[in-house]
């Protein structure tokens, strides 16, 4: 990645929080409560419709590897946002930080990533929608 | 509207193409500030007759596309027993039955609301005018005086006709299944959901939209919410293919 797309991105990501885009509810599968930071090589970026999926691999203390599959927003809530699909590359060490999934399954729903260059961009997350700050309920 | 201030701040940074059509491309007829930037706060655009111009690309508020009574008191949505009863389980299921999230259509007010754009173009010579989504989904609103359908075959996204009230379009719909939800918290509809659209466009930039819900199976008496969506300019809609779902099988509510 250049360092203008970079830097637009950080920039962005701290400008469209106010962008969500829920395709479900992020509460039917996810746990806010079950925080969840994975640092790991991209093994491949999946970007289409309806979210993107960055898949790593996490590896542990005991040298175990660990595929997770990271959902983020839908392409075109994150083109608007800043993001191309070469934002992050298979191979990039990134960090995401996110909400893991209900049914124990090794996915998580990205709220944050850190770049390969440390910097710290918004991933479209919708968990402020349902069942977060902005739900009635 | 901090994503679209943002969208236009990304013209500034990036130079050459990125990856998608049309995503930050000047808009013909757009007004400017100094800055080049669009002036949101330009006057109306009027048509040739004087009536409002609505065309171009909107996008509403997150909130009302998770809740359409965002603004409302809990006990001002008039729910019938029933209706508050499967509302009651939806969101205790965390809307995992929400048929957008299988990729079935949204339906009215719905497509409305969700933040994702959409864009209205007004074609006067042919009486009508035409909504577009990213979901490569459609409406056609008729200007022509037609009435109603009387006995609707019931679809998503129901049938429309439209008039001028002052400088308000009005927006009359019926003829829908009943399958649609109004937000994603999942307040219900049925085949008998009427709905009536009332968009004022404020100022080049902001539009007013006063959404009236009668829908006599599972609310008491017709409701209004209000909504305010947003001129996302130098942009136009992008596709969006709902072709790799993956959360079905993980949904599982509580």
């Amino acid at each position: 990645m250049n360092t203008k797309s970079v830097i637009a991105i950080a920039g962005f990501a701290m400008a469209a929080a106010a962008q969500l885009f829920a395709h479900h509810s992020f509460a039917a599968e996810f746990d806010a409560n079950k925080r969840v930071t994975l640092k790991g090589k991209v093994t491949k970026v999946d970007w289409r419709n309806p979210h993107i999926y960055l898949y790593l691999n996490v590896k542990d203390d005991r040298g175990g590897v660990t595929e997770w599959a990271c959902e983020g927003g839908p392409p075109n809530v994150l083109l608007r946002q800043g993001w191309t699909r070469a934002s992050v590359k298979e191979g990039d060490e990134i960090i995401i930080d996110g909400a893991v999934a209900k049914d124990g399954s090794k996915r998580c729903n990205s709220r944050s990533v850190n770049l390969a260059d440390g910097r710290k961009v918004f991933a479209g997350s919708s968990e402020n929608s349902v069942g977060g700050a902005d739900n009635k309920q | 509207m901090i994503g679209a201030a943002a969208t236009v701040a990304w013209l500034g940074v990036i130079h050459g193409p990125i990856g998608a059509q049309w995503l930050n491309y000047p808009t013909k007829g757009t007004p400017r500030g100094p800055d080049g930037k669009a002036n949101l706060t330009a006057p109306t655009p009027r048509r040739p007759d004087g009536k409002p111009d609505m065309t171009g690309v909107w996008m509403g508020v997150t909130k009302y596309m998770i809740d359409i009574a965002a603004d409302l008191k809990e006990d001002e949505v008039p729910f019938r027993p029933a209706a508050a009863a499967e509302y009651k389980r939806r969101r205790e299921t965390e809307s995992k039955d929400d048929p957008s999230a299988r990729c079935l259509p949204l339906s009215l007010p719905l497509k409305q609301t969700i933040t994702s754009p959409f864009k209205l173009i007004d074609i006067p010579s042919r009486e009508e005018m035409v909504m577009l989504y990213e979901g490569a989904r459609h409406r056609e609103i008729f200007m022509d005086g037609r009435p109603l359908p009387k006995d609707p075959e019931p679809s998503w996204y129901g049938y429309s006709i439209g008039k001028w009230d002052g400088d308000e379009l009005v927006i009359d719909s019926n003829g829908f299944n009943g399958q649609g939800w109004l937000d994603i918290n999942g307040h219900p509809t049925s085949e008998d959901l009427h709905v009536i659209e009332r968009y004022r466009r404020i100022d080049f930039g902001h539009m007013s939209l006063e959404i009236t819900i009668d829908d006599p199976k599972n609310y008491t008496k017709p409701w209004k919410v209000k909504e305010s969506p947003s001129l996302l300019p130098d942009t136009e809609l992008l596709e969006a293919v709902c072709e790799n779902n993956q959360d079905l099988e993980h949904m599982v509510g509580k």
